[in-house]
């Protein structure tokens, strides 16, 4: 069978078709509710928190990206949010270059080195790569715990921005009003390009890949080069997040690659829902209303997420959207047959 | 530079133990366990309280064994068996559970300062080597990380578990069907996690942290000694106990690299490790 033949089998619809019109209704509804809820949130509390749950929900949709696209579970998405940081902060701290070029690179560098990493370690199947990805988180964030002389070591140091940003005023990305703005209107582009994307060839080929690598490398397919670059797709995204975090925050420590961070990345996906392309974010703000909450509680907080942990993963499997999901559908034909 | 290399066999030895743990269960469950190394943490602590309470270094070890045991049984019913049908991701989410916690109850029993347990009496000397003086129960680290290793493949290589769980690595679904029942596996594989955890008190300090730190080292070994071998298991146990004890003192700031970059060399050279032929 010839390999055009096998790649339009493997995609239901064409590729490259056109969305729905409704997911441009959708894409326009979800940019104005971000726009109008600093208005009618006025509570800066709230805000604050709002703009955290929504950072995270990026970063975990970086790593339900690569759980729902590749089959690859992440234990160490922190290495890319905290090298993000690290690549804003010290350049300014020794005034290698202008702040812009260095938002650009916090960006760039993380995607290009989990492309090569990716290239290593993504022929690693299933567990074993999890097992990976938390020694490269680990690895990066004792680097900066004991590489005192470049990074300044646990405490970490505050990053000297320049007034503005790109003509923007820097105080802008750090109110948490308009933070929460900016970042919400990352999540559902990246959300958006995430849905485009499972539509194109490529989308569909590292499906393919992810349900049975074997049988797609046997029908002629590349199977390392898309998959790490779905892993730097999902950096790329960990790594815009880490961008926000530190201009919001103008602070970096190995905080930002610790362990616990890429833990709770997974988890806030895996409580989400990893199947839906908006559950790791729905999982985010979960989480961090939920460790609000918490409040006292929080001192046992690794416990708490590590029972949350378990328990969603024995008897949530879907997670919380996909729970959302199942319930809607329930509903849904109930409804239609008493309308007649 | 003797001295060196005898401390690098320490923590070789150290992780030559837990490695095996894992190896042994990934071949029986195809899973990994990752409060594998919590396990070793609370082998430590149980230990350390004991001991300290008793003062009975002795007393220490062979409660900590009994412990991890249980635990072993325990962990085994409720988390290995259960979730064998699973996807084997599902039991890595669920350790990872486990670890955190596990090190959360650590912390909030013995708080997260590093603690420091003396070696025994009869161990707390030094020997000399070749004219420089070692400690006596360094020494006994690496002997008793020897004896492990050479017990656990005359054990493989002899017994009737060994056969099965050999049987297991190589083909879990036939040995399943030949009616093969290696349960007794895990509650040795959780023990002796406990107990390099135990031994290693006096030599690593105590945090709520160890667990964790080497497991990462651990894992490290089992994949470039390729996922599943015993052997492998060992030779790179050997080289990152030693990459590491080398880190630790000519390079601190990049310790933690060094394994890591080795790693990622090996898995670039041999994507399934030193002993994997297929993973």
């Amino acid at each position: 069978m010839s390999r055009q033949a096998e790649s339009s089998a493997l995609a239901a619809a064409p590729p490259g078709a056109a969305p729905a019109r409704w997911t441009w209704s959708v894409l326009a509804a979800a940019l104005a509710a971000g726009a109008l809820l600093p208005q009618v949130v006025t509570s800066t509390l709230a805000i604050t928190l709002l703009t955290q749950a929504v950072i995270g929900g990026i970063l975990a949709t970086a790593v339900g990206l690569l759980i729902r696209q590749a089959g690859l579970v992440s234990f160490g998405h922190a290495a890319f949010f905290g090298l993000a940081g690290y690549f804003i902060a010290l350049p300014a701290r020794h005034g290698l270059w202008p702040a812009e070029v260095s938002i650009v690179l916090a960006v760039a560098a993380p995607t290009l080195l989990a492309f090569l990493l990716g290239l290593v370690i993504v022929r690693i199947p299933g567990v074993a790569f999890s097992m990976l990805t938390l020694a490269i988180g680990q690895a990066f964030h004792e680097f900066a715990l004991r590489a005192r002389e470049i990074t300044g070591g646990e405490d970490g140091f505050a990053i000297s921005l320049p007034r503005a940003l790109y003509g923007v005023p820097t105080e802008i990305f750090q109110r948490p009003q308009s933070m929460f703005v900016i970042a919400w209107v990352a999540l559902v582009v990246i959300l958006f390009g995430l849905h485009l994307l499972t539509r194109t060839r490529f989308g569909r080929v590292t499906a393919a890949i992810r349900e049975n690598e074997e049988r797609a490398r046997f029908l002629g397919y590349q199977t390392v080069v898309p998959r790490a670059l779905v892993f730097a797709l999902s950096a790329l995204i960990g790594a815009v997040a880490g961008t926000l975090f530190a201009l919001y925050n103008a602070f970096v420590s190995p905080e930002m690659l610790h362990w616990s961070l890429s833990g709770s990345a997974l988890i806030m996906a895996i409580v989400g829902g990893t199947k839906l392309l908006w559950g790791p974010a729905l999982g985010g703000v979960v989480f961090f209303f939920f460790k609000d909450l918490a409040g006292d509680l929080t001192e046992h907080w690794p416990a708490m997420i590590g029972l949350t942990l378990i328990v969603v993963t024995v008897a949530l499997p879907l997670g919380i959207g996909g729970a959302l999901v199942r319930l809607l559908q329930r509903l849904r034909p109930a409804g239609g047959r008493t309308h007649g | 530079m003797l001295l060196q290399t005898l401390n690098g066999l320490v923590y070789g030895g150290l992780l030559y133990i837990l490695a095996v743990g894992l190896v042994l269960i990934f071949g029986l469950r195809r899973v990994v366990n990752f409060a594998h190394g919590s396990l070793f943490m609370v082998g430590a602590y149980v230990g350390y309280a004991i001991a300290t309470h008793f003062g009975n270094f002795w007393l220490g070890l062979v409660v900590s064994v009994v412990v991890l045991a249980v635990l072993g049984v325990f962990l085994d019913a409720v988390v290995f068996r259960p979730l064998q049908r699973e996807d084997p991701i599902v039991t890595v989410l669920v350790t990872f559970g486990i670890l955190l916690v596990l090190e959360d109850a650590v912390r909030t029993i013995w708080g997260k300062d590093f603690l420091s347990l003396k070696p025994p009496a009869a161990l707390a000397g030094t020997v000399q080597i070749l004219g420089e003086s070692f400690p006596t129960y360094r020494l006994f680290v690496i002997a008793l990380a020897a004896a492990v290793a050479i017990g656990l493949s005359l054990w493989l290589r002899m017994s009737r578990i060994g056969l099965f769980v050999r049987a297991s690595s190589v083909d879990r679904t036939t040995t399943a069907i030949l009616g093969v029942n290696t349960d007794r596996v895990s509650v040795l594989v959780v023990a002796a996690a406990g107990v390099s955890g135990r031994v290693s008190a006096p030599v690593l300090a105590l945090s709520p942290c160890m667990g964790r730190l080497i497991l990462i080292d651990s894992f490290i070994v089992v994949v470039v000694g390729g996922l599943g071998s015993f052997s492998g298991a060992f030779f790179a146990a050997l080289i990152i106990g030693q990459l590491h004890n080398f880190g630790v003192v000519y390079l601190p700031w990049a310790a933690t690299m060094i394994p890591f970059l080795l790693m990622v060399g090996i898995l670039i050279w041999r994507p399934s490790g030193f002993a994997g032929q297929h993973v």
